[in-house]
C-alpha cells in the first residue's frame, strides 16, 4: 500500500454554544489518506466533516490531536504553510483580478519568475479545458466555469494535498456529474492526494476510493462505497448509503431466520433465539405474482415506475417493506393490490450489529 | 470556554510576527492617543496635591454659572435634538414620499449636506449677516436697528440648520424601507391618509426618530463653534466654558472638570444610541433606497405642502450660503456693498502661513487616518486576537466624546514631558486620525462583512502570508472604505474646531481658528473669504474622491460613498 500521505490522530474541536454550552463539532476521530488516495468526508449538515476538512486545511485548529502530511507535524503549522490546495463552495475567486491572476496567484506568492508563470498558468488552464479564459473576469463565467479556474488555481502549484469543501453543490444537476467525472479524472491524472466533503452520497460513491462517514463530530465507519453498502456499521450507515429496509428478525436456526413468520435460509452465526436486525437493500427482495392468502404472502401498496427500474412498497405482516425490480422489459409491472410471494435474497443481507 | 479560545487565539497570533506587530503597534498608539489623554484628564480632574478627591468637582457644581452651563447645554441639545429631527423628517418625507424627480433630490440633498461639509461658523456668520445690528433681514429687510443676534433662539437655530442634515441622512432610508404597499393596503382597507400616516408610517419610522435625536443630541452637546460665536454671556454652555476657563484664566483644572461635566451626558446618550436604537436601525438602512414608485398614501395637498416646506428650507440655507459669497466679495458687509477682492487678497496674504498648516496637516492625516481605518477595521471584522473588542472600544472612543473634551485631554497630556508634543504639527494630526477615522473603521467592517471570509481563506491556502494576503486580496476589495475614510479626515482636518482649537500654537495653525480670530476681531469680510476657500476645496476633494469611488465600482462603494459624508 502506499505511504501515508495524511493523518488525523485523535483530533477533536470543540464550540461554545450559546444554548448547549460547549459543544463537540468533530470528536476524536482518526483518519488516514494514502498517497495519491481520495478519501470522501461523507455525513449531513453538522456533522463535522467541513470542521474537519478545515482542521487538515490549517483555517481551523484541533483542541486536541495532532494532524501530520507527509510525516510533518503540521497541527499548529498556519494555513500558508502547509502547501495545501483548497476548493471552497462558493468557489472563492478574487473579483478583483481576472482568470490569468487568480490562477497565477499561488505563483506570484512563491515569487516565481514571470515566463514560468505563463508557461504554469497556460498549461493548467489547458488540463480544465479553459484555454484562451486568460483576460476574463471572474463575473463574466458561467459556475461551471469559475469551477474550473477554481480547480486549475488551486492545483497550478502542484500542492501535496487538495481539499475539497463541497465543490460542487452550487452547480445544476447535470453540471454536477459532468464535473465531478473530470475532478476524479484530474486528480487520477495528477495523483494528487485529496480529501473530499459532500453530503451527496452518491456523489461520494461515484469520486473516491475511500469514504469516511460522519456522524455528529465522530467517525462511525470508514471503507470503500462497496464495504458501506454491503456491511454497514450502524444503522445511520445503512440509511444514509442507498435505501434499505431495516428488518426485525429471529434466528430460528443456525441456517434459518424468521420475518414475520417468514422463514429465511440465512446462516446468521448468532445463536438461536436471538432477535436480529437485518439491513435488506430494496433489490434484495424479488417479488412475484402469488395467489391470494398464500402463507408467504405480501400487497403492494405502492409503485413507481421510474424506468430502468420500478420502485415497490409492499405489505408484508406489520411490515413494509421497498423492494426494486429492474427487469420490466421482460415482466409485467405488478399492480396496487396486488398479492405477491417475497423472496430474500439471502446473499446480500447484512446482520447489524 | 472563553479562557482556551483565549489561550488558542494568542498562540496563533504569538506565530504569526507580522499580525502580532501590527496589534502592538496599535494598542501602543491607541494607549497613547486615546487611553493616556484621558486618564490624565481623569487625574488632573480628581486629585488635589497627589490625592484623589472629588472637591474639584463639588466646588464647580456649586459654581451657580457652571451649572447654568450644564442645564443650559442640556437644554439647547434637546432643542436641537427635536427641531432637528423634525426638520430631518420633512426633508426625509419629501425625499421619499412626494414623488419629486431626480434633479430636484439632487438639489434638495446639495441644500442639506451643505452644512455637514461647511467649516464650523459659517452658519453663524450668516446669521449674523441676517439678524445683527445690519443685517440684511433684520436691517434693510425689516428696519429693525441694533437689534440682538445673540442668545439661545439663534444657538438652536443655526445648530438645527447645521446638524439637521444628519437627521434627514438618517430617516430617509428608514422611511424610503417602509414599504409604501403596506401603506397603500391600510389605504385600502379604507383608512384615512392622516390616521394611516399616525398609525403605520410614523410608528415605524420611531427607532429613527429615536436615533436621529440621539444623534442630534449629542452633535449639539459636543457644538463648541457655534455658541462660542452666537451663544454671549447671556447663555452659557459646557464647551465654550471650559474653553474660556483654559484660554481666559489659565486654568487647565477647571477646564478639565467643565469638559467632563460633558462627558456624563455624552456617554449616556452615545451608549443608547449604539447599543439601544442603533442596531435596531441596523437592517433597515441597507434596505434600497429611491426603488420604489410612488405612494398614494400621502394626500396631494399634502404633498404639496411638504414640498413648499422644504423648498422653503433649503431656499433658506441656500440664501445663507449665498450671503457668504457675497460677504466675501463686498467692502464691508452692510455699510459699504461695493464690489472688492479685498479679503480674498487678506486671506491668500496674510492667510497664507493658516492655509498652508491646515492643507499639510490635512494632507499628512488624510492617508494615515485612511490607513489606520482600514487596518483598525479589518482587524475588529476578521481575526481573532485576544483583546479584539477591547479594540473596537477605545478605537471608538476619542470619536464618541466631545471634541471639547479630547483637545483639553491632548493639551493636558502632551504638554509636559515625559511626552510633550504641544506646539507641533504631530499632535493636530494625531488628534484628527484617532478622532475622524472612526468612520474609515466602520465603513471597513461594513464592506468586509459583505465580502466572504474565504476569499482570504483561499489566499492563505495558496500560500501566502497575513501581510500579503492583507495587501494582495484584502486591500483591493476594501479600497472604498479606505477612499470614504481618508475623505472623512481630510473634510474634518478642514472644518473641525472643538478639538485642535486647543493644540494650535505659534508655529502651526489652523484655518477655522483663524476664522474664530476674525469673528472676534469682528473681521467678518476675511472669515466670510476663508469659509468660502473652505467649501471650495472641500468640495473639490469630495468630488475627485466620488469619482475614485464610482471608479472602484464595486457592489459596496455606494455605501462607502454614503460614509463620507454621514460621517
Amino acid at each position: 500500500m502506499a505511504p501515508i500521505s495524511i493523518r488525523l490522530d485523535r483530533v477533536s474541536k470543540r464550540f461554545d454554544h450559546t444554548v448547549k454550552g460547549e459543544v463537540y463539532a468533530v470528536r476524536d476521530v482518526s483518519l488516514s489518506v494514502a498517497e495519491g488516495e481520495l478519501l470522501t468526508l461523507l455525513g449531513p449538515s453538522g456533522c463535522g466533516k467541513s470542521t474537519t476538512l478545515r482542521m487538515i486545511a490549517g483555517f481551523e485548529e484541533p483542541d486536541e490531536g495532532t494532524i501530520s502530511i507527509d510525516g510533518r507535524d503540521v497541527t499548529h503549522v498556519l494555513p500558508n504553510r502547509r502547501g495545501i490546495g483548497f476548493m471552497f463552495q462558493n468557489y472563492a475567486l478574487f473579483p478583483h483580478l481576472s482568470v490569468f491572476e487568480n490562477v497565477a496567484y499561488g505563483l506570484r506568492v512563491q515569487r516565481k519568475g514571470t515566463t514560468e508563470i505563463a508557461h504554469a498558468v497556460g498549461k493548467v488552464l489547458e488540463l480544465v479545458g479553459l484555454a484562451n479564459y486568460e483576460r476574463q473576469q471572474p463575473h463574466q463565467l458561467s459556475g461551471g466555469e469559475q469551477q474550473r479556474v477554481a480547480l486549475a488555481r488551486a492545483v497550478v502549484f502542484q500542492p501535496k494535498v487538495l481539499l475539497f469543501d463541497e465543490p460542487l453543490s452550487n452547480l445544476d444537476a447535470k453540471l454536477r456529474v459532468e464535473m465531478r467525472e473530470e475532478i476524479r479524472s484530474l486528480q487520477k491524472r495528477v495523483g494528487i492526494t485529496t480529501v473530499y466533503v459532500t453530503h451527496d452520497q452518491e456523489e461520494a460513491m461515484a469520486i473516491s476510493d475511500r469514504i469516511a462517514v460522519m456522524e455528529r463530530g465522530e467517525v462511525v465507519q470508514d471503507g470503500t462505497a462497496q464495504d458501506l453498502y454491503y456491511s454497514p456499521a450502524t444503522e445511520f450507515v445503512a440509511r444514509f448509503i442507498g435505501r434499505t429496509n431495516i428488518v426485525e428478525a429471529r434466528v430460528v436456526s443456525p441456517a434459518e431466520v424468521e420475518i414475520e413468520g417468514l422463514r429465511i435460509t440465512f446462516a446468521s452465526g448468532l445463536p438461536v433465539g436471538q432477535m436480529v436486525r437485518l439491513v435488506v437493500r430494496p433489490e434484495m427482495i424479488e417479488l412475484q405474482p402469488a395467489a391470494a392468502g398464500a402463507p408467504d404472502s405480501a400487497v403492494i401498496t405502492h409503485h413507481t415506475f421510474l424506468g430502468e427500474k420500478t420502485d415497490y412498497q409492499v405489505k408484508l405482516g406489520a411490515l413494509s417493506l421497498q423492494a426494486t425490480a429492474s427487469d420490466h422489459y421482460r415482466k409485467p409491472v405488478l399492480k396496487i393490490g396486488q398479492t405477491v410471494a417475497v423472496h430474500f435474497h439471502a446473499q446480500g443481507i447484512h446482520v447489524l450489529k | 470556554m472563553a479562557s482556551r479560545g483565549f489561550a488558542s487565539e494568542g498562540r496563533r497570533v504569538l506565530r504569526d510576527p507580522l499580525l502580532l506587530g501590527v496589534i502592538t503597534v496599535l494598542w501602543l498608539l491607541l494607549a497613547l492617543f486615546v487611553l493616556y489623554p484621558l486618564t490624565v484628564l481623569m487625574v488632573r480632574a480628581f486629585s488635589d496635591e497627589g490625592r484623589l478627591t472629588i472637591e474639584p468637582l463639588m466646588t464647580s457644581l456649586g459654581d451657580s454659572s457652571h451649572r447654568a452651563a450644564f442645564f443650559n447645554s442640556l437644554i439647547l441639545a434637546a432643542t436641537v435634538g427635536v427641531l432637528g429631527t423634525l426638520l430631518g423628517f420633512l426633508f426625509a418625507l419629501t425625499a421619499t414620499r412626494t414623488g419629486l424627480g431626480r434633479r430636484w433630490l439632487t438639489l434638495l440633498d446639495a441644500a442639506a449636506l451643505l452644512p455637514l461639509v461647511s467649516p464650523p461658523f459659517t452658519t453663524s456668520i450668516a446669521i449674523i449677516f441676517s439678524f445683527g445690528p445690519k443685517g440684511f433681514i433684520s436691517h434693510h429687510l425689516l428696519g429693525f436697528d441694533n437689534v440682538s443676534a445673540y442668545g439661545f433662539v439663534s444657538t438652536a437655530l443655526a445648530e438645527t440648520l447645521t446638524y439637521f442634515p444628519i437627521a434627514y441622512l438618517t430617516l430617509r432610508p428608514i422611511i424610503a424601507a417602509i414599504d409604501p404597499n403596506l401603506e397603500e393596503m391600510a389605504f385600502s382597507l379604507g383608512g384615512s391618509r392622516w390616521r394611516i400616516f399616525r398609525t403605520v408610517t410614523v410608528p415605524l419610522a420611531i427607532p429613527g426618530f429615536a436615533n436621529a435625536f440621539l444623534l442630534l443630541f449629542a452633535a449639539s452637546l459636543a457644538d463648541f463653534a457655534t455658541p462660542l460665536i452666537l451663544a454671549g454671556n447671556s447663555f452659557p454652555v459646557l464647551p465654550t466654558q471650559a474653553y474660556l476657563q483654559i484660554t481666559g484664566m489659565f486654568d487647565f483644572k477647571g477646564g478639565a472638570v467643565l469638559s467632563l461635566m460633558l462627558l456624563v451626558p455624552a456617554a449616556v446618550v452615545y451608549l443608547l444610541q449604539r447599543y439601544w436604537v442603533g442596531r435596531r436601525t441596523y437592517v433597515t438602512v441597507t434596505g434600497k433606497v429611491g426603488q420604489r414608485s410612488r405612494t398614494r398614501a400621502i394626500a396631494p395637498w399634502a404633498s404639496v405642502a411638504l414640498v413648499v416646506a422644504t423648498v422653503l428650507v433649503a431656499v433658506s440655507i441656500l440664501y445663507f450660503y449665498a450671503l457668504l459669497v457675497f460677504a466675501s466679495a463686498v467692502v464691508a458687509f452692510g455699510a459699504n456693498n461695493s464690489f472688492t477682492w479685498h479679503h480674498y487678497a487678506v486671506i491668500f496674504t496674510e492667510g497664507v502661513p493658516a492655509i498652508r498648516d491646515t492643507l499639510i496637516i490635512a494632507l499628512i492625516g488624510m492617508p494615515l487616518g485612511g490607513l489606520y481605518g482600514v487596518l483598525v477595521g479589518y482587524l475588529i471584522a476578521r481575526r481573532r486576537f485576544p483583546g479584539r473588542q477591547a479594540m473596537e472600544i477605545v478605537s471608538m472612543v476619542n470619536y464618541a466624546l466631545p471634541g471639547t473634551i479630547v483637545g483639553i485631554a491632548y493639551l493636558i497630556a502632551f504638554n509636559d514631558p515625559p511626552i510633550a508634543l504641544t506646539g507641533g504639527a504631530m499632535i493636530i494630526v494625531a488628534c484628527y486620525v484617532f478622532r475622524y477615522s472612526p468612520t474609515g473603521i466602520r465603513a471597513t467592517v461594513a464592506l468586509l462583512s459583505q465580502i466572504d471570509r474565504s476569499l482570504e481563506e483561499a489566499s492563505s491556502s495558496l500560500g501566502a502570508g497575513s501581510g500579503e494576503t492583507f495587501r494582495r486580496v484584502t486591500l483591493p476589495l476594501i479600497a472604498p472604505a479606505f477612499f470614504a475614510g481618508l475623505g472623512v479626515v481630510f473634510i474634518r482636518s478642514m472644518t473641525a474646531i472643538s478639538a485642535t482649537i486647543f493644540l494650535v500654537s505659534l508655529s502651526w495653525t489652523l484655518i477655522t481658528v483663524r476664522i474664530l480670530e476674525n469673528m472676534t476681531e469682528m473681521a467678518l469680510g476675511p472669515a466670510a473669504a476663508f469659509s468660502v476657500f473652505v467649501i471650495v476645496v472641500v468640495f473639490a476633494v469630495v468630488s475627485v474622491l466620488s469619482a475614485i469611488l464610482a471608479r472602484l465600482r464595486t457592489a459596496t462603494a455606494g455605501a462607502a460613498a454614503r460614509s463620507l459624508l454621514g460621517g
